[in-house]
């Protein structure tokens, strides 16, 4: 298993269009991919888009994602890079 | 079994009186989800997953569709709905409600639903707060797949059922059975709304706009409505239900009572008859004319026809069939159509008809039809036509000079020799009447009314062209006073030029189902009212406590104020007087908002 944290740094946060793109690109791995919010216990199912949505995660919020399976270095990586380019919003 | 807590509700109360009863939750569709047991949960479980993959199916070609038109960027909205139909944990907990609980698939969507419709309405961040509205798009797609368009058999019921739902189309009034309904909750919605004015007539108490009091409630839950205070109590207790019971006794009586009760012809207290007919427009409120006792239809509305039609202009086949079924089923009594009353930046293309920008003083009306001859002479063929089911009228709209009675008149005797020429069919006269609404119409109405056969008064027009307002406008939206001393004055004289000359003359606007000014317009001379046809009982059981006499008075002292506001106040407390039932309901229809003050 492996553990990261990412930061949302997209304007509009965690929203709709953006949260879909995390559970499709999730949905893609065999592993489990969990999130939580920095410092909360409550982890939910990043292939599930009503518990993205849960997570209300506006721009500047820390989540801790944890990866769990066969290919767990290669969705990390993948989660990491989508984070980064601000789900690909012009801002 | 421990006894559910109670819960207390707040909004606003819409119609008066205390009920005591069931939940029976209504859908946006305004249909039920009721709970049922099967015995194969396996098999129910195949079904859910079947509605979903189709609803993804139909998500599919939608998105397909709307990127052809409007680009990808806005067809994200429907991906996400796709993934809320994926998502494995809402599948889980849907399949986990059926296989432990035997229960239909309809109503464990819908138990899904309430519980992350209630978990998103904690959030505090607005915009994801607001996202229930997805999923609740997306589940009710999966519940119309399961249960198909079908509405639900009220036969299967219990009675004493109170609707709670988000919202309430009035025309589920129509189809719903008020024999087992005593009272409705809404979240939206308010005193003004449709739905609103349509509970005060059916006497069935109603309190809107209260949030969160769908995901709170289950068919089946007990529900005590109190339509005079805006309260609702969820599982009331023993104690609260002792303390209520005599105003629920007081009550009393069903909406369908009130319906039987009301009969169908309307007398005054001294036996003088009233005509009280419907203004109507969508099929459903046909059905609902003749429920109430409706005396004909005093208005049909055509534009509907014409809008958004496929080939342009509905054909002389298209419109023959929806009169005829009107005037056949409203025999013996009369119907009214009014031929088409649009602008014609609604019909044509900018090119045919350029410069049109202010549609209510533009081409509209009698005005249009007398351009476009060959849609108003297809329009008068089908009417003319349907005359031979029943009882039929033509009404033109927008009437400022004679010449446009004269001219219309000349293409209606056009179109009518032709007919019996082509069709050898006898053709029975038809009564032709004039739309007064403009204000030349009102002061040229001697000349006017010689050459029609009835007029019909556009109250809502008739105000704003008088009073220079256009009510869509919120700055000057309290000038629209319906009870203004000129608006008044235009009535009297309508009433008595009608009165002279021999001319029936009715209204057609929907300050008739007040019933204020109702009584008011009896007294000016009025007895020919038509309205929206689920206000007519209530208006019924008005009349029938008023003499003619009584409402001349009133009228004759409503003439003489000079301020809307001193004609209303004067005009309640005159007429609450007289008749038993509280109307402080329909106070505020006619009120003069504070903006004046």
């Amino acid at each position: 298993m492996i553990r990261l944290c990412v930061e949302v740094e997209n304007k509009l946060g965690l929203h709709a269009r953006a949260a879909s793109k995390l559970v499709q690109l999730a949905s893609r791995f065999s592993s489990d991919v969990y999130l939580s919010r920095e410092g909360a216990n409550q982890r939910i199912d990043s292939k599930s888009i009503l518990g993205v949505l849960m997570l209300a995660a506006s721009k500047g919020t820390c989540l801790a994602v944890f990866i769990d399976g066969r290919d767990e270095m290669e969705a990390g990586e993948a989660i990491k890079r989508l984070f980064r380019s601000k789900f690909g919003e012009k801002e | 079994m421990k006894a559910k807590q109670e819960k207390e509700f707040l909004g606003e109360g819409v119609s008066p009186g205390v009920v005591f009863g069931q939940a029976l939750k209504l859908d946006k569709r305004n249909r039920a989800i009721l709970k049922m047991h099967v015995d194969d949960v396996e098999q129910e479980a195949r079904r859910l997953l079947d509605a979903i993959e189709q609803s993804k199916e139909q998500l599919s070609v939608l998105k397909c569709r709307l990127e052809e038109k409007i680009g990808s960027e806005h067809s994200v909205i429907l991906d996400t709905h796709i993934l809320i139909l994926e998502d494995p944990t809402l599948q889980a907990e849907i399949l986990d409600c059926i296989r432990k609980k035997h229960a239909n698939s309809e109503w464990a969507v819908m138990q899904a639903m309430n519980r992350i419709v209630r978990a998103y309405e904690s959030l505090e961040d607005a915009y994801f707060r607001e996202k229930h509205n997805d999923i609740e798009d997306a589940l009710e797609r999966v519940i119309a797949n399961l249960s198909g368009d079908s509405p639900f058999s009220w036969s299967n019921l219990p009675g004493d059922l109170i609707i709670v739902s988000r919202d309430f189309h009035p025309s589920a009034f129509a189809t719903m059975d008020l024999h087992k309904v005593r009272g409705l909750v809404l979240e939206l919605g308010g005193r003004t709304s449709h739905t609103a004015i349509i509970s005060r007539g059916l006497r069935l108490p109603a309190v809107m706009g209260i949030r969160d009091i769908f995901p709170s409630t289950s068919t089946g839950d007990a529900l005590l409505v109190n339509g005079d205070d805006g309260q609702v109590i969820l599982n009331p207790t023993q104690k609260r239900m002792q303390r209520m019971r005599g105003r629920i006794e007081a009550f009393g009586t069903t909406a369908a009572y009130v319906l039987e009760k009301s009969g169908q012809t309307t007398l005054t207290r001294d036996g003088t008859p009233v005509s009280l007919r419907a203004n109507t427009e969508l099929p459903y409120e046909l059905e609902a004319a003749k429920r109430c006792g409706a005396e004909g239809i005093g208005l049909f509305r055509s534009e509907l026809l014409f809008f958004g039609h496929p080939q342009g202009l509905p054909s002389v086949q298209e419109q023959l069939r929806v009169y005829s079924k009107l005037v056949r089923e409203m025999k013996p009594h009369p119907v009214a159509v009014r031929t088409l009353d649009a602008g014609s930046e609604k019909l044509f293309d900018g090119e045919d008809f350029p410069g049109q920008y202010n549609s209510a003083m533009g081409l509209r009306g009698i005005r249009l039809s007398l351009k476009a001859k060959d849609m108003f002479r297809s329009q008068i063929e089908a009417i003319l036509r349907s005359g031979s089911e029943g009882n039929v009228e033509i009404v033109l709209p927008m009437i400022s000079t004679v010449e446009e009675i004269r001219q219309a008149r000349s293409l209606i005797s056009e179109v009518r020799d032709s007919v019996r020429k082509t069709s050898k069919s006898r053709l029975r006269k038809v009564p032709v009447g004039a739309m007064i609404e403009v204000p030349a119409a009102v002061f040229a109405l001697e000349v006017l009314a010689r050459e029609a056969d009835f007029l019909c008064v556009g109250t809502n027009d008739l105000i704003q062209y008088m009073l220079a307002v256009d009510r869509e406008n919120p700055h000057v939206a309290y000038l629209f006073q319906p009870l203004h001393p000129t608006v008044l004055q235009c009535l009297a004289r309508i009433a008595d030029v009608a009165a002279k000359l021999k001319k029936p003359a009715r209204i057609c606007g929907e300050i008739s189902s007040n019933p204020f000014f109702a009584v008011l317009l009896l007294g000016l001379g009025y007895t020919q009212l038509s309205m929206n046809p689920l206000s007519i009982p209530a208006i019924r059981r008005v009349l029938h406590e008023v003499s003619i006499d009584d409402s001349r008075m009133i009228a004759d002292q409503a003439l003489t104020f000079s301020t809307a506001r001193e004609v209303c106040s004067y005009l309640t407390h005159a007429v609450s007087e007289l008749v038993k039932a509280d109307l402080g309901h329909y106070v505020r229809e006619i009120s003069v908002p504070d903006e004046m003050s």
